[in-house]
């Protein structure tokens, strides 16, 4: 019963059965992938990817797939989880205000003694929570299989990295959604816009630096923010890290402010 | 205005170009069951969540507990205990564990207090939510705005869904309440779900307080239906002309009359015969509503009940 304690720890509360899901399946996609990798440093593979044209290679990240820090930079850290976190902070990030507002369940709470910066940052804080939940359980698989799967040569640390930053990315999209559930009350619009700046951000890391004139996209990316410092190459990017722990901070003060100021929906 | 639990001067809502209030002058005295009647859209649910902070006001002023809501929200809400007019909540929680976290939003609720407000309306708390009925998930509704013992509870339609024998529940919780000193402000579309209770009565109409009426007045000024059976026929002319007696009709042994004010005069006459049997309806309190409010600022032409009573 001590989970029934405030708005934070219920929130973590009844989030635990779809974060052991989530947390198991993108843990062994993760595990998966990871434990393909001795089969793709073979030589006949990399010479089969030369043939593939360097823009395709480009925009699903196989430029340097042979190498450990390059194989799970491109599949595990660069495609596959990232866009599983994105999916997982779009459903939960959409539902902590806009889904709860349009059910009607917020009504009630916000009735009792609970301000709604507090119940905000009290369901945020809960999310950032299961976010580094997820990317904690990755670390830890991927830590087990490193050694079998040959990628030992990473490191710990390396990987403790890319998981952290992992992690932060994480954040931005979940402070995304939370902020336009909060501000337009409507769940729907919560999850189109994050996941067009997902889809955007996924294509202006990986395709925009090829069209002429587009350059400018890639910077823009959370994509690109969180990969840019290869963390699994040369550990935690602290630059990159503030950026995305700043923009998810604004996220969370536009949340705030647009959520006090607005009418509850009936 | 001390002693005004609730008090709005007037208060507008506009929702883009839908109207919400429309300048709602309101008076809640502590201490006192106010029923806040009208038909469904006329502003009440608008009302009970500006003085919850849910909404905010276009223009106009409210008072709640002595505080603005928009200013004091949380430590006013402290001291409210609501009940909304659809109470939802996430299915998937035991009404024990719902209200263990309700009232530890509150600072904590006395476990014994929850249980023994739950066994008197018989709800079983081990349930999940999901698995209620519509009338136990209105006591688990009912159990969280009284169970902290509240200044001021507002409760939106509260007896919607609850079966008469529950309704009477409720209505000892709501006298219990006031006897101890606790402010009820309560809404309803229906007079009579209100007139056991309420101590006033206000109506609203298209967003404006367009009457506010004592209970006991309006009781005291009330029409009943009396029936009475003789053990031989009766003349008719012996009650048409007694005071407050009205649109008699006899018919072989039984007199049919309405009767306002004092039942005196009647009684008397009719104990000049022999009397069978006599019954006297609770007066229809909605019904003396419309009649006196007819041609006055009061046009209640789509209220439930009001083409009956206007003739």
């Amino acid at each position: 019963m001590m989970l029934l304690a405030d708005p934070f720890t219920k929130a973590l509360r009844d989030a635990r059965r779809g974060l052991l899901g989530w947390a198991v399946g993108v843990g062994a996609v993760a595990l998966m992938y990871a434990a393909f990798y001795p089969s793709i440093s073979k030589p006949a593979f990399a010479q089969a990817l030369e043939n593939y044209p360097e823009s395709l290679k480009r925009a699903f990240n196989l430029q340097d797939i042979t190498s450990p820090a390059g194989y799970l930079g491109s599949y595990v850290f660069g495609l596959l989880v990232p866009v599983l976190l994105v999916v997982f902070t779009v459903i939960t990030g959409s539902r902590a205000i806009a889904g709860d507002e349009e059910s009607g369940v917020l009504d009630l709470i916000l009735a009792h003694p609970v301000s709604r910066t507090r119940l905000l940052l009290s369901r945020l804080g809960a999310l950032a929570v299961e976010v580094v939940l997820i990317c904690a359980v990755v670390y830890l698989l991927l830590v087990a299989i490193a050694g079998p799967a040959k990628l030992a040569s990473i490191g710990a640390g390396h990987l403790a990295a890319a998981s952290a930053q992992l992690a932060l990315f994480g954040l931005v999209f979940a402070t995304l959604a939370t902020a336009v559930g909060a501000a337009t009350g409507k769940r729907a619009a919560a999850v189109a816009v994050t996941a067009v700046v997902a889809v955007a951000g996924y294509f202006a890391n990986n395709l925009a630096p090829q069209v002429a004139g587009l350059h400018w996209a890639q910077k823009l990316s959370p994509f690109y923010w969180y990969t840019a410092g290869q963390p699994l190459r040369h550990g935690l990017q602290l630059g990159w890290c503030a950026l995305l722990l700043g923009v998810s901070a604004l996220l969370t003060a536009a949340a705030v402010t647009a959520l006090a100021r607005r009418d509850l929906a009936t | 205005m001390a002693d005004l639990a609730i008090s709005t001067e007037q208060l507008t809502k506009r929702y883009g170009r839908r109207r919400g209030l429309a300048g709602l002058d309101l008076g809640v005295q502590t201490g006192e069951v106010y029923g806040f009647l009208g038909p469904n859209g006329a502003g009440k649910t608008t009302t009970i969540r500006i003085l919850l902070d849910l909404i905010r006001p276009t223009s106009g002023a409210i008072t709640v507990l002595g505080g603005e809501p928009r200013r004091l929200g949380v430590a006013l809400r402290r001291r409210i205990g609501y009940l909304p007019g659809d109470f939802t909540v996430d299915g998937r929680q035991s009404a024990d564990e719902l209200l263990t976290y309700l009232g530890n939003l509150r600072g904590g609720v006395p476990r014994a207090r929850i249980q023994a407000l739950a066994a008197r309306l018989d709800l079983d708390l081990r349930a999940r939510i999901r698995s209620l009925s519509k009338g136990n998930r209105q006591k688990v509704g009912l159990l969280q705005a009284f169970m902290h013992e509240p200044e001021l509870l507002v409760l939106d339609e509260p007896t919607s869904g609850l079966d008469p024998l529950l309704q009477q529940t409720f209505v000892a919780m709501v006298r219990e309440a006031r006897g101890a000193g606790q402010t009820v402000f309560m809404s309803s579309h229906v007079m009579s779900e209100v007139q056991q209770t309420a101590d006033r009565v206000g109506i609203v109409r298209e967003g404006r307080l367009v009457a506010v009426e004592r209970v006991e007045e309006l009781r005291e000024r009330a029409v009943r239906r009396v029936e009475i059976h003789f053990a031989e026929p009766v003349p008719p002319s012996e009650f048409a002309a007694l005071p407050g007696v009205t649109d008699v009709a006899v018919t072989d042994h039984t007199l049919h009359c309405r009767l306002s004010g004092r039942a005196d005069a009647l009684v008397k006459a009719a104990a000049r015969h022999t009397v069978v049997s006599l019954l006297s309806e609770e007066p229809d309190l909605e019904e003396l509503f419309f009649t006196y409010y007819r041609g006055t600022d009061y046009r209640g032409t789509d209220y439930r009940g009001t083409d009956d009573a206007a003739r």
